[in-house]
C-alpha cells in the first residue's frame, strides 16, 4: 500500500514485462524452432535475405513512429512508394529521360519530402485528422502513380543503382546500410535532441506542451515530412532490386509500417515507444514469410503470412492491454 | 524627498497590471483590471469561476494576448503572447489542471522546452540536466525515481516535479493556480510551506485557490475579481471569511451554512431497512473489508486522503469498476458487480469526480445531457418522444435553477457550478433513491456551492439516501449525518455528523484510527 | 451568447452543403456531357453502388461511435471464401448464403469483442484483422476461385423493379431503418453520447460495451450481406473479393460529414456522400475516358471536404471566442 513498496519494481520484472524483451523472445523461440526443422535457415544467405527485406520497412517505420508518437498517423506511405518509385525510374531509366543520378536522386528525395510537407501543412495548418489526409493521399497518390506511368512499367535503371541496391557494398547492399544509418539517425533524434524530446513532449500531453510554449506546427511538419523523406529514401535503395517498376509497388506497405510500430510498441494514443521495439517488430514481421517457407508445411504456406501477421498485431496489443491493467491497478493504490 | 519615495515604491513594485482588456467573442473576459503585486508578498487573488482569473493567469504566463493595456515587470513590458518570453522575464506558473507529461520521466518534465543543451544548440546536455533536476527535486525534499515515466509516480510526486519544473527557471514571480486542489490535507500543508519558503527567498507569489482557509493562512494582500472586473485589493489582516465571500460575490450570502439540526430526528428513521448495504467489498490493493449502510434519508460522508480509496469505493459500488469480494445490496436487492445499468435499474445514481470527462457529454446540448441517463423512460414503442424529452428538460432546468438561455446549447458552454447541476438533473429524472456524490463542488464557485449544498439536503429530507465523498472537511461536517473515514483503502473511523470535528476527521485520515 | 446558439440550431448545415455540391455536379456532369443524367444510365451506373453503400450504413454508426472498421473489405473477402467453400461442400444456396452471412457477423463479433472486452484501439483491432481475414481467406481457398452459381442466384443482383436493381431496394430500407434507429431511438442516441465521451456514457448507465460489440456486429453482417451481392453479381467468390473497399466506404461516411472523432453524423450525410462519390467518379470516367483519375478526385474530394468544414469551424471559432 505505501507507494514507495509499488514504485520500486525489481529490475528484472520491469524488463521480462517491457515489450521489446517479449518480441526478442518470440524471434528467438522461433528462430530455435524453425532452425530445428530446416538447419538451412541459419545460412548466412538466408540472414542476409530477411535482413534485407527488413531494410525498407525499417526506414519508413523510423519515420512512422515518430508520426505515431506525436498522436497522428500516416498510411500513404505505400502510395508515396509509388509515386517516388515511378518518379525515379521516368527521371533515371535510359528508356525516358535519362537524367544523372546526381540530379534524380536527390529529385525523389525533395519529392517524398515535399509530399511529407504537404501532409503536415494539412493537417497543422488545414487541421485535417491525418487519418483523413492520409487516406485521401493513399488514394489520390496511386491514381497519379498510375496515371504518369500511362499503364505501362517502366525498366532501364542505371546499372550502378541497381548493382548498389542487390551487392552493394562489401557483399551487403546499400538498402542495409542506409537502414542502419537512419536508426542511428532516428535515435539521435528521439534520445539528443530537443526537438526529440518535444516530440514526445507533445504526445504524451498536448494541453501540457502548449502551456509549457511548445509550438505544434514545426514539430509536425517535421515528422511527416521525414516520413516522405525516409519513404523517397526507402524507394531509392530498395525498388532498384526489382526488375522493372510497376504501378503495384508498396501496395499495403502503409499497413505493414503501422502494423510494426504499433507491435513494437508505440502507443496509437501518443507519447510512448521506443526504438528498439519498432525495430524487432520488423524483424519479427518480415521473417513470417521466409519461416512459412522453411517449414515446408504445404505448397502454398505462405498465403497464410497475412493470418499469422494479423494474429501477431492482436496478440500484441492484447497482451499490452492485460499489462496494462494490472500496471494501473498497481499504481492506483 | 518625492523622488527619493518613489524609488522605493518602484523598488517595492514587481509586477503592474495596467487596465488590461480581454474579450472573447462578446464575452468581455476582463476589462479594465489594474492592480500591483509587490516584490516577496503572497498576493492573493480571488473570485467565483468565470471571475477572469484564468484568463489573467494566461495572458502573464504568455499563453494568449490581451486586447489592450499593458503588463509592467520590473519595469519592463511583457512580451505579451509569447511563453518563452514571460518565463525569460521571471514568471513561473504551477498550473491548476497536472501539466505534466505522463510518459515521460521526471527529468524531461523539468526541462521540455527549455532543455540545457550542449554542441552549439544541437544536442541535449543530458548528464548537467539529470544533475540539476536531482539537485531540484532535493531542494523540495522530495526523492523522485528520476527514470520512471511520471504518470506512474503518485499525485503529489507529480505535482512537485510540476513544482521543480517552475522553480528551474530563476523566477521572481511565481504564479501557483489551485496547487492544493487535488491534494490531501497534509500535502497541502507540505506545500503552503513551501510558498513561505519561496517568500522568504524573495520571491513574489500570485496565489489562486478556492479554499478560503489557505488564503488567510499564507497570503500578505488579496485581490478579489468579480465577473471579468477589478473589485479590491486589501491587506489580509483587515479581512475576514464574510467580508471576502461578500466581495467575491457582490451580495451578502444569507446562509453559507445549510446544516439542519434534522439529524437528531433521523435516529429513529435509521431503524428502517437501509438503502444500501456494503458487505466486505474488497478490491485486491486497493480497498478492503469495507462494510457500511444508508438508510433512506440519511447522508453517509466519506473522509479521507485523496488516494484513500474513496472514490475506488464508490466507482465499485456504482458499477464503473469490478471488486473482487463482498456484497452491494439496495433495498434488498443484491447488485452484480461492474453492471452500471443494473445500479441504474435498482435507483442509484452516481456524480462522479471528473465532471468534464465523467459527469458530462460536453459537446452535446443540455437538453440531450439531462435525459441521457434515463433515455428508455422517454420512449413511446421504441422511439424517443421529443415533447416528453424537451419537458423533462425544461422541468429539470426550472427546479434546479440551472441558468442556461437555451437547453439546446451545448452543456460545454455553462459555468462550472451550472454545470454540476446538469449533472445532478440527469440523475433526478429517474427517481433514484440512493445518490453517491464524488466531490460535488470541486471547481464550483461559492454561491452555486451553496446552492448544491442545499440541494443535496433537500434530497435527503426526500427519502434520499446519500454517500458524498469530499476532500473539503468543511463540506463533509456540513452536510454528514454520519462519517466514514477512509485510511488505505478500509473504514478506519466512523463519527457522528453533529459532534465530529475538523480535528478528529484529519487525525482519522491521516492515522488511521479515531482519536 | 449568440453565436453559440446559432451553432446549436443550425445542425444540418453540412448535408445542405453536401446537397448543393451534388446537384451542382450533376448540372455541371449533364452541360459538359450530355445525357449523363438519363434515368436509364444513372440506374445502370447504379449497380457499382450498392455494395459499398450497404456497409457504409454501418460504418457511419461505428465511426459516430467513435470507432472504425478497417475490416469491412478483407471480411468480405473472408465471407466469399465462406460462401464458394460451403457451396461446394453442399451444393445449396441458401446454405451459402446463411454460411457467408454467419461469417460476418463472426467476423464482426471478434472484432467487437476484442476492442470491448480488452479496450483496445478499434483502429489496431481492426487493422489486426484486416489482414488476419484476408489472410485466412487466401489460406483456406488457397488461391482457387469458386464460381458457376446458377442463374437464379446471378438474378439476385441484375433483376430489377421499376428499373431499380434490387439491391437499390435493400438499400434503401436498411438505410431508412438506420437513420430511424439513430435519429430517434435511445440507442441511436447512446450512440452519439459514446462518441463524444465513451467515460460519460458509462456514468450514465449506458451499457457502452454491449452497443460497441452490437455496432461491430452489425458491421459484420452487413459485410457478410454486400458479399453475397457482390457473389451474385460477378458469379464468383474469391479471396480478393472487396480488397480496398474499406477505404472506399470511410471516404464515402467522411465525405458525407461524419467527425472521424465521434459523436457528430447523420445517414442522410452518408447517402449524399455515397451519391457524390458514385457521380464523381462516374462523371469523372466518362468525360474523361481516365480511370486513374477518379480515384485522384476521390481522394483530393475527401481531403477538401474535410478542409472546408475545418476551415469554417476555425472561423466560427476564432468568431465567437
Amino acid at each position: 500500500m505505501t507507494p514507495n513498496s509499488k514504485t520500486e519494481t525489481p529490475a528484472f520484472a520491469r524488463i521480462t514485462t517491457r515489450r521489446e524483451f517479449g518480441l526478442a523472445v518470440l524471434i528467438a523461440l522461433i528462430t530455435i524452432f524453425v532452425s530445428f526443422f530446416d538447419p538451412r535457415f541459419l545460412d548466412a544467405i538466408n540472414l542476409r535475405d530477411i535482413i534485407v527485406r527488413c531494410a525498407p520497412t525499417a526506414i519508413v517505420a523510423c519515420g512512422m513512429m515518430l508520426v505515431i508518437v506525436t498522436a497522428e498517423i500516416d498510411i500513404s506511405v505505400g502510395s508515396l512508394m509509388a509515386l517516388t518509385a515511378a518518379a525515379m525510374g521516368i527521371m533515371l531509366s535510359e528508356n525516358e529521360w535519362n537524367l544523372s543520378l546526381w540530379i534524380g536522386l536527390p529529385a525523389t528525395l525533395m519529392l517524398g519530402t515535399a509530399v511529407g510537407l504537404l501532409t503536415g501543412l494539412l493537417v497543422t495548418v488545414g487541421k485535417v485528422p491525418s487519418i483523413i489526409v492520409t487516406l485521401g493521399l493513399l488514394t489520390a497518390l496511386r491514381g497519379f502513380t498510375t496515371l504518369i506511368m500511362g499503364g505501362k512499367n517502366i525498366d532501364g535503371l542505371p546499372p550502378s543503382l541497381q548493382h548498389a541496391a542487390k551487392q552493394g557494398f562489401w557483399g551487403i547492399p546499400l538498402s542495409v546500410w542506409v537502414a542502419a544509418c537512419v536508426l542511428v539517425m532516428t535515435l539521435v533524434i528521439i534520445a539528443w535532441t530537443p526537438l526529440g524530446r518535444r516530440i514526445f513532449a507533445f504526445g504524451s500531453s498536448r494541453y501540457a506542451a502548449t502551456m509549457c510554449g511548445l509550438s505544434e506546427k514545426p514539430l509536425k511538419l517535421f515528422v511527416f515530412a521525414y516520413t516522405g523523406f525516409l519513404t523517397a529514401l526507402a524507394t531509392i535503395v530498395d525498388v532498384p532490386r526489382l526488375p522493372t517498376i510497376e504501378s503495384g509497388i508498396g501496395l499495403e506497405f502503409e499497413l505493414l509500417v503501422v502494423t510494426c510500430v504499433v507491435v513494437g510498441g508505440v502507443s496509437i494514443n501518443g507519447g510512448r515507444g521506443t526504438l528498439l521495439g519498432v525495430l524487432l517488430a520488423v524483424v519479427l514481421m518480415t521473417m513470417i514469410r521466409p519461416v512459412l517457407t522453411y517449414l515446408e508445411i504445404g505448397e502454398e504456406a505462405e498465403k497464410w503470412t497475412k493470418a499469422i501477421q494479423g494474429t501477431l498485431i492482436a496478440i500484441a496489443v492484447i497482451g499490452d492491454s492485460l499489462f496494462r491493467r494490472r500496471g494501473r491497478g498497481e499504481s492506483r493504490s | 524627498m518625492m523622488i527619493h519615495s518613489q524609488a522605493t515604491q518602484s523598488d517595492r513594485l514587481l509586477l503592474r497590471i495596467d487596465r488590461i482588456n480581454k474579450a472573447y467573442g462578446g464575452v468581455q473576459a476582463l476589462q479594465d483590471v489594474s492592480f500591483d503585486v509587490g516584490r516577496g508578498e503572497v498576493h492573493a487573488l480571488c473570485g467565483e469561476n468565470g471571475a477572469g482569473k484564468s484568463t489573467l493567469i494566461k495572458l502573464l504566463t504568455g499563453v494568449t494576448r490581451p486586447d489592450s493595456g499593458s503588463l509592467v515587470m520590473n519595469q519592463r513590458a511583457l512580451p505579451v503572447g509569447n511563453v518563452r518570453g514571460c518565463e525569460a522575464a521571471g514568471i513561473a506558473v504551477l498550473h491548476q489542471e497536472s501539466t505534466a507529461f505522463p510518459d515521460l520521466n521526471a527529468i524531461d518534465n523539468i526541462f521540455v522546452g527549455r532543455e540545457l543543451r550542449v554542441a552549439g544548440g544541437l544536442l541535449l546536455a543530458r548528464d548537467a540536466m539529470r544533475r540539476e533536476a536531482a539537485e531540484l527535486l532535493e531542494q523540495l525534499g522530495e526523492s523522485i525515481d528520476l527514470t520512471v515515466p511520471l504518470g506512474q509516480l503518485p499525485l503529489a510526486q507529480r505535482q512537485m516535479v510540476s513544482m521543480a519544473r517552475a522553480m528551474s527557471c530563476q523566477c521572481q514571480l511565481f504564479i501557483m493556480d489551485e496547487p492544493t486542489a487535488s491534494l490531501s490535507a497534509q500535502e497541502s500543508q507540505k506545500m503552503l510551506a513551501l510558498v513561505k519558503q519561496l517568500k522568504e527567498q524573495g520571491i513574489s507569489i500570485l496565489y489562486v485557490s478556492h479554499r478560503l482557509e489557505e488564503i488567510f493562512q499564507i497570503a500578505d494582500s488579496v485581490t478579489v475579481l468579480r465577473d471579468g472586473q477589478y473589485v479590491a485589493t486589501h491587506a489580509v489582516e483587515d479581512l475576514h471569511d464574510r467580508k471576502l465571500i461578500q466581495l467575491m460575490v457582490g451580495r451578502e450570502l444569507d446562509e453559507l451554512t445549510v446544516r439542519q439540526t434534522v439529524s437528531q430526528s433521523k435516529s429513529d428513521e435509521t431503524q428502517k431497512p437501509s438503502t444500501l448495504k456494503v458487505d466486505q467489498l474488497s478490491r485486491q490493493g486497493i480497498f478492503q473489508d469495507v462494510s457500511f449502510s444508508i438508510a433512506p434519508g440519511e447522508i453517509v460522508g466519506m473522509a479521507g486522503l485523496v488516494g484513500a480509496g474513496r472514490s475506488e469505493i464508490a466507482r465499485a459500488i456504482f458499477g464503473i469498476d469490478p471488486y473482487d469480494e463482498g456484497t452491494v445490496e439496495v433495498n434488498g436487492q443484491m447488485l452484480p458487480g461492474g453492471s452500471v445499468a443494473r445500479a441504474k435499474h435498482v435507483g442509484m445514481a452516481m456524480v462522479p469526480e471528473d465532471r468534464q470527462h465523467e459527469g458530462l457529454v460536453l459537446p452535446m446540448s443540455v437538453q440531450n445531457n439531462l435525459t441521457l441517463a434515463n433515455l428508455r423512460d422517454l420512449q413511446d414503442f421504441g422511439w424517443l418522444s421529443q415533447t416528453r424529452e424537451r419537458g423533462q428538460a425544461k422541468r429539470l432546468i426550472a427546479d434546479l435553477d440551472i441558468r442556461v438561455t437555451d437547453p439546446q446549447l451545448p452543456v460545454e458552454t455553462l459555468s462550472g457550478g451550472n454545470q454540476q447541476k446538469v449533472v445532478i438533473g440527469k440523475w433526478l429524472a429517474s427517481m433514484p433513491n440512493l445518490l453517491i456524490l464524488d466531490e460535488p463542488t470541486r471547481g464550483v464557485d461559492v454561491a452555486a456551492k451553496a446552492q448544491v449544498h442545499r440541494l443535496i439536503r433537500e434530497l435527503a429530507d426526500e427519502g434520499m439516501a446519500t454517500l458524498i465523498i469530499s476532500s473539503e472537511l468543511s463540506e463533509i461536517l456540513t452536510l454528514s449525518d454520519r462519517i466514514l473515514v477512509i485510511h488505505q483503502g478500509r473504514i478506519a473511523a466512523e463519527f457522528e455528523g453533529a459532534t465530529a470535528t475538523q480535528e478528529q476527521l484529519l487525525h482519522a485520515a491521516l492515522v488511521g484510527s479515531a482519536s | 451568447m449568440n453565436q453559440p446558439r446559432a451553432v446549436a440550431r443550425f445542425n444540418y448545415w453540412h448535408e445542405l452543403v453536401l446537397f448543393g455540391l451534388l446537384i451542382g455536379l450533376l448540372a455541371l456532369a449533364e452541360y459538359l456531357s450530355p445525357g449523363f443524367l438519363s434515368l436509364r444510365g444513372q440506374l445502370y451506373l447504379s449497380r457499382h453502388l450498392w455494395v459499398f453503400a450497404i456497409m457504409a450504413l454501418s460504418m457511419t454508426l461505428i465511426i459516430i461511435a467513435g470507432g472504425i472498421d478497417l475490416s469491412v473489405g478483407s471480411a468480405m473477402g473472408l465471407c466469399a471464401v465462406a460462401f464458394g467453400v460451403t457451396f461446394e461442400m453442399t451444393g445449396q444456396l441458401h446454405v451459402a448464403i446463411i454460411a457467408c452471412l454467419l461469417t460476418g457477423v463472426l467476423g464482426g463479433l471478434f472484432n467487437g469483442a476484442l476492442i470491448a472486452r480488452f479496450n483496445l484501439h478499434p483502429l489496431i483491432v481492426t487493422l489486426a484483422t484486416y489482414a488476419a481475414f484476408r489472410g485466412m481467406a487466401e489460406g483456406i481457398s488457397q488461391g482457387e476461385s469458386y464460381s458457376q452459381f446458377g442463374d437464379r442466384f446471378s438474378e439476385l443482383s441484375r433483376a430489377t423493379l421499376l428499373g431499380i436493381p434490387l439491391p437499390g431496394y435493400l438499400f434503401f430500407v436498411l438505410a431508412v431503418l438506420v437513420g430511424l434507429f439513430l435519429w430517434r431511438t435511445p440507442t441511436g442516441r447512446s450512440i452519439y453520447a459514446i462518441g463524444h465521451s465513451a467515460e460519460a456514457a458509462r456514468f450514465s448507465g449506458i451499457s457502452v460495451n454491449r452497443i460497441r460489440i452490437r455496432l461491430y456486429t452489425f458491421s459484420g453482417f452487413l459485410a457478410g450481406l454486400a458479399t453475397v451481392i457482390y457473389v451474385s453479381r460477378f458469379d464468383t467468390a474469391k479471396a480478393d473479393a472487396g480488397r480496398g473497399f474499406e477505404l472506399d466506404v470511410i471516404t464515402a461516411v467522411v465525405v458525407g460529414g461524419t467527425s472521424i472523432f465521434g459523436g457528430r453524423g447523420t445517414i442522410v450525410g452518408t447517402v449524399l456522400g455515397l451519391l457524390l462519390i458514385h457521380e464523381t467518379r462516374q462523371f469523372v470516367g466518362r468525360y474523361w475516358q481516365v480511370d486513374e483519375l477518379k480515384s485522384i478526385v476521390v481522394g483530393v474530394l475527401l481531403i477538401v471536404s474535410v478542409l472546408i468544414y475545418q476551415l469554417l469551424v476555425t472561423q466560427r471559432e476564432t468568431r465567437s471566442h
